[in-house]
């Protein structure tokens, strides 16, 4: 058995996350002081309870900042310390330092921050009726929907909305800050993106982004929520350190964490639909109210996301899909795998779920009668190239017998009255690039040491998704040796430069192929020292599994001669690789072009199974099928589709966000939000992956996997939706998720008044 | 401050300290002895990072093994016991990795590897049991573990791999753990241990309480709530006093079960299944593994959560409270344990009172029990409603009931019109209906994060019904669910 070093380490506990790292002597713990209700101007802050706690305390305010007091690049509207107004419960208003961790926790307690209370707004529909936006509106269109909708057989429209969703990264946000060398700054940063900490902590600092070196070795979990909303803790732990001139911790503990940074966000979403008569898709509108909390952070890029898979995986000709970034008193909702694509498909799939209803087929034929087809144009221009939707949606159909498993089902639910089983599949289509394009870029750094062994420093961040590992096969490939030649070096700014962060399911594409650009350099000085060694010309010659080949033919020389060789006659055994993802482009003004490098195919079935009596379910099956390209390591790719899934269907069924309606955020603790645990996944999770084929926009022919099979943990909301019409067929639609058992029952008991119906005024059809 | 002495194996040495008993253990393994392999996720026993196996010799001289939540536990249990952590599970191994941690990295089960050290420990944990080594029982097994990378199918396959390794192990746990010692899924510190080679002198008599300021049980509750507690006098673990944690057969038939025994005790005692017969499936709706092997039957009342599980199981069983003060010889008083309860989290307990044993009295004739649940998640989940049932019956008759209710009110409650309305009626679809209907009118719900009002009385209302088709299926469940369809249209022509 082949043992991994980084998941050994990590099985026997030897690995260190930030909390687990010696502490310098000097050491100063901190702590922040959350703001106590959901707006407010500040008056006074009165540290002095606080200061007499001990003499090691000391309380730091906006007024210390020396540099400029912001956080936000894409919008200035998040001071790293409120100097006027706080904005959300939970707000960090305050830092204490102290010796201890306790001692800097009660300072944080005993610090009073007086204000007045202001009006605050936690309902995105209501901040858009106020006009309160953080960037104005966004919209995309094809064809003429008003014609469309005019002319055809049927027309349905409602509402849906979905939750937000708490990261629950199993290592909760934190940062180690140590002044060096005079003015510099060293920060180790539990963060997805440390160029981005470096910046904002050299603009915070006043410092120049030369002096401020930022590390991250390895995150317990990210998924979104470390890419913008970790650079506060990095901050905090750099001013707090430039201040004192020791060493500075801030690690949060749960509660902290969770009432402070922000999560998914939830939508509110309103859409119209259409087909004709053999129910094609003619039109479909959408109005996507993102609750956006009180900051941009990422919201402009994550309601981009949304727009473009408003459609998800079908072709629908005419389009107009409106984006709202609503401006309320919540944390500022943030970056979250899928980033704003699952909010949009899962409107998209109520409103066929609708349709198929109102048309009285089923929705799976409808699907499938509308899946994309190669050649088509997506509603933002995109022409789609290498479609896999039909043959991944037919391929989930036959494995599962579709036609015979609805039939069973339709009869076990006819005979069963306190017991329902519900089907639904979903496709998937999945954009692969940052929707900002300036991000698509990545630069790594190679060393060929003169032993022979290679370390390989790239931007990308190691999370659990084991991008190390893919960056390391890449590496191996390339230079033609074994995978155990290859060590990956933690993530610096110092090794690599401008990095972005590691995110929207790009991390191996990325910087698989910057470590790929510098490898082959290394490789092709390699290769001609080769043929002045081994004789005739260069042409021809390769390495393969360490040995110096032409064509099949082993030239005696082996990877470490060569590599010592090369050595000797002083040729540069260092190479930095840049890549930057060709061929996208987007013009914002027509909202037209092609910003994805090229999308990601998939379906899945869920099957629930509901107690009637009790409005409990459990999910009891779920089957997928999906595209990784040529894969570049199976079992990552496995562990990230079964995870992906699990959040999904999390997402869909489980994980609720529970505000006061003081704006307090409720589910703060583990014991009151609730993630699937072993016993929530269905015992029948089977994962196919597709038939390998060619992606020559990625790495080696690999597709990207990270945020794809989130989308279907959707399927789980809709087959639960199946279970419950099984029991009461009068029911009505019902898009509101999380689904939880508190819903379900209502539904069940028609308690649930609300959905369906608002819209039947404005003479629309209800759904 | 008095300062104690504690003396225990950590891992593969004896250890030492005067820290503060009430301290979480959690920080003592991390900062003290350095052992940073321990995570810290939630500090309320909901993720299981900061899993430990805690070995002790028990009162009949065996040696017990079994997974703890270190964020839960006072540092004070550790005295005279073993400590486990991920890093002495590595030491017994060649090459630091154990059969557990290589079925890990066979099936890529680590991939952020924060929660890894927790779950190989909770599978550790199960072997060292070694009772329930089926699929089954290692979900059970990691089912306080949470992950957020895996999905836990590679988790699950680490598992099928490890029963694939160790279909059966021996029966006796001095033979076990030397078998398990021999695979080196544990080190050898743990036979040693066993056979009381490793703190051999433990010749200490655990302190009595003296004036007890603060006592807790399992301390599953008490750290939640205290994540940081200040040393203080007059803090006494329950369980040092050994007859706290015996179960025995009353005078009258009944059970006599000290308020130290924990949750997972509780429901493995033979005396238990054979008074209350099917009990034993409903020990899964509590909490976690984890929780249950440390949270107390007596910490679980005495916490007064309105929706404590246990409590509405015991309460419908008629269960009274033992109260005494502490060091006493047996109970100086009695109550039914539901006047136990006087409002929100207030008790009827004097100062210096504990709780000192549950009383169980045995049923007059044949009896139903039932006991249900709504929570959000099916397992370590909190409540939104539970109740629970006892049925005593002369044939199709009712004789006598009793209904509890958690989550409904500020306490947990016995329902008493609902319990009197039982005496006399016939088991149907009819009484289940009546019965529900009285259950959701005798409760004044409140909403909050598990549920809203509405919710929690339907809800209370479907588990009451629920109650009557899980005994009595053939007899009511065709009435019922005509009953249900009624109710939906009905409801629904209300509305317009």
């Amino acid at each position: 058995m082949k043992t991994i070093p980084e998941a050994a380490l990590n099985v026997m506990g030897r690995t260190a996350y930030i909390d687990d790292l010696p502490e310098p002597r000097n050491l100063l713990h901190s702590a922040v002081k959350l703001s106590g209700s959901a707006r407010g101007r500040m008056t006074r802050i009165d540290a002095a309870r606080a200061l007499a706690l001990h003499p090691s305390v000391r309380v730091i305010t906006w007024k210390d900042i020396p540099g400029e007091n912001q956080l936000g690049f894409t919008v200035a509207d998040e001071p790293l310390l409120p100097e006027r107004e706080w904005e959300y419960w939970g707000q960090p208003l305050v830092l204490c330092l102290a010796e201890t961790k306790g001692l800097a926790r009660r300072a944080a307690e005993l610090v009073v921050v007086e204000g007045d209370a202001l009006a605050p707004t936690f309902d995105p529909r209501e901040a858009a009726a106020k006009g309160d936006f953080i960037l104005p509106p966004r919209t995309q269109r094809s064809g003429d929907p008003a014609a469309a909708f005019a002319r055809a057989a049927y027309v349905v429209s409602g509402r849906a909305d979905s939750g937000g969703q708490e990261h629950v990264y199993l290592e909760t946000q934190g940062a180690i800050a140590e002044p060096r060398d005079g003015d510099r700054i060293f920060i180790i940063s539990g963060t997805q993106g440390p160029a981005v900490v470096q910046r904002a902590a050299a603009r915070v600092l006043g410092l120049p982004m030369n002096k401020v070196e930022v590390e991250t070795r390895r995150l317990g979990g990210g998924f979104g929520g470390k890419e913008d909303q970790a650079t506060t803790w990095g901050c905090l732990a750099a001013l707090g350190a430039r201040l004192s001139g020791r060493p500075v911790k801030l690690c949060l503990d749960r509660k902290t964490d969770m009432r402070a940074t922000g999560k998914r966000h939830p939508y509110s979403s309103d859409w119209k639909i259409a087909a004709d008569a053999e129910g094609r898709l003619l039109a479909f509108e959408a109005d996507y109210y993102q609750n956006s909390g009180c900051s941009c952070d990422l919201s402009a890029a994550i309601i981009s996301r949304t727009l473009f898979h408003a459609v998800g995986a079908y072709r629908i000709p005419n389009v107009r899909v409106t984006g709202f970034l609503c401006r309320t008193n919540l944390p500022s909702f943030t970056a979250f795998r899928g980033f704003g694509a699952p909010q949009g498909i899962f409107v998209m799939e109520a409103a066929l779920d609708a349709l198929a209803r109102r048309m009285g087929i089923d929705p799976v034929e409808l699907r499938r009668r509308n899946l994309l087809e190669e050649g088509d144009i997506t509603h933002y221009g995109m022409p789609m190239t290498r479609v896999r939707a039909r043959e991944s949606f037919d391929s989930l159909l036959e494995k599962t017998r579709w036609r015979e498993l609805r039939a069973e089902v339709d009869s076990f639910n006819a005979s069963h009255a306190l017991e329902k089983r519900g089907l639904a599949v979903v496709p998937n289509c999945f954009g692969v690039s940052f929707t900002k394009l300036q991000m698509n870029q990545g630069g790594a750094l190679v060393h060929v040491y003169q032993d022979g062994s290679v370390l390989v420093s790239t931007g990308a961040i190691e999370m659990g998704q084991q991008v190390s590992r893919k960056i390391a096969r890449v590496t191996a490939c390339t230079l033609g040796i074994p995978i155990e030649r290859v060590a990956i070096e933690r993530t610096t700014t110092l090794t690599v430069a401008n990095t972005v962060p590691t995110a929207a399911s790009t991390g191996s594409d990325i910087n698989g192929m910057a470590a790929l650009a510098a490898c082959e350099e290394i490789r092709g000085r390699l290769v001609r020292r080769a043929a002045e060694l081994v004789g005739g010309p260069a042409a021809g010659l390769s390495i393969e599994d360490g040995r110096v080949v032409r064509g099949r033919e082993d030239t005696g020389l082996s990877w470490d001669d060569l590599v010592l060789k090369t050595y000797e006659s002083r040729v540069d055994l260092s190479a930095h690789g840049f890549y930057a993802t060709p061929g996208l482009f987007y013009d914002m003004e027509a909202e037209k072009g092609s910003p994805f490098a090229y999308h990601v195919y998939g379906a899945a079935l869920v099957e629930v199974r509901l107690d009637v009596l009790r409005g409990l379910y459990a999910v009891e099956r779920a089957l997928i099928v999906h595209d990784v390209g040529r894969s570049l390591d199976r079992a990552v790719d496995l562990g990230q589709i079964e995870g992906a899934f699990a959040q999904g269907l999390g997402w869909a069924l489980l994980e609720e966000l529970a505000f006061g309606a003081d704006g307090r955020l409720l589910s703060d603790t583990l014991s009151t939000y609730k993630l699937p645990d072993a016993h929530f996944l269905p015992a029948r999770l089977e994962v196919e992956m597709m038939r390998e084929t060619d992606n020559p926009r990625a790495v080696l022919n690999s597709k990207a996997i990270g945020e794809p099979p989130l989308v279907y943990g959707i399927a789980g909301y809709f087959a639960l939706l199946d279970a419950l019409r099984s029991a009461r067929p009068d029911g009505p639609g019902m898009y509101d998720l999380p689904l939880t058992p508190e819903k379900a029952l209502d539904y069940l008991t028609g308690d649930r008044p609300e959905y369906g119906r608002e819209k039947a005024a404005k003479g629309d059809t209800p759904c | 401050m008095t300062k104690r002495m504690l003396r225990f194996v950590a891992n593969d040495r004896e250890v030492g300290t005067e820290a503060w008993e009430g301290s979480p253990a959690l920080d003592f393994i991390r900062r003290e002895l350095g052992l940073t392999g321990t995570k810290e996720g939630c500090r309320e026993g909901d993720c299981g990072a900061c899993a430990v196996i805690l070995g002790e010799r028990l009162e009949n001289g065996a040696v017990r093994y079994r997974a703890a939540p270190s964020c839960l536990l006072a540092l004070g249990e550790l005295d005279g016991r073993h400590l486990v952590t991920i890093e002495g599970l590595a030491s017994g191994a060649e090459d630091g990795l154990t059969p557990v941690m290589l079925a890990f990295l066979a099936e890529n089960a680590s991939q952020c590897g924060f929660c890894s050290p927790g779950f190989i420990v909770s599978l550790t944990a199960w072997l060292l049991e070694g009772e329930r080594l089926d699929e089954a029982g290692a979900l059970t097994a990691v089912e306080g573990n949470l992950c957020r990378c895996t999905g836990y199918g590679s988790i699950r396959r680490a598992a099928s791999r490890l029963l694939a390794e160790f279909p059966g192990l021996p029966a006796d746990p001095l033979a076990r753990i030397d078998a398990l010692v021999a695979a080196r899924v544990v080190p050898a510190s743990l036979a040693a241990f066993a056979r009381g080679k490793l703190l051999a002198d433990d010749a200490r008599v655990r302190p009595a309480a003296g004036e007890t300021s603060l006592v807790i049980g399992g301390g599953t509750d008490f750290y939640v709530r205290n994540t940081d507690p200040e040393p203080r006098d007059g803090f006494f673990l329950a369980g040092s006093d050994p007859a706290l944690r015996r179960m025995t057969r009353s005078g009258d038939g009944g059970l006599e079960v000290g308020a130290a025994v924990t949750i997972r005790d509780f429901f493995a005692c033979p005396e238990l299944l054979s008074l209350v017969p099917g009990i034993g499936r409903f020990e899964a709706s509590f909490a976690s593994i984890l929780v249950r092997n440390r949270a107390t039957l007596g910490g679980n009342i005495a916490n007064a959560s309105p929706v404590a599980d246990m409590t509405s199981m015991l309460i419908a069983l008629g269960a009274r409270l033992g109260i005494a003060r502490p060091g006493g010889d047996g109970p100086s008083r009695e109550i039914p344990l539901e006047s136990f309860f006087l409002g929100y989290k207030k008790l009827d307990l004097g100062p210096g009172e504990i709780i000192r044993t549950i009383l169980i009295p045995p049923p007059c004739r044949p009896f139903r029990f039932n006991f249900e649940k709504a929570a959000k998640r099916a397992s370590l989940d909190i409540a939104a409603v539970n109740t629970a049932v006892l049925l005593e019956l002369d044939g199709n008759r009712v004789v006598r009931g009793r209904l509890s209710a958690g989550g409904v009110a500020a306490t947990p409650l016995l329902l008493p019109k609902s319990s009197a309305f039982l005496a006399g009626r016939a088991v149907s679809a009819g009484t289940a209906r009546d019965l529900a209907a009285l259950a959701a009118s005798e409760v004044e719900t409140i909403g909050d994060v598990r549920g809203s009002a509405g919710y929690r009385r339907r809800v209370l209302e479907r588990l009451v019904m629920a109650h009557f088709t899980t005994l009595f299926r053939d007899r009511v469940a065709d009435g019922i669910a005509e009953d249900l369809a009624v109710r939906v249209s009905s409801s629904e022509e209300d509305r317009r």
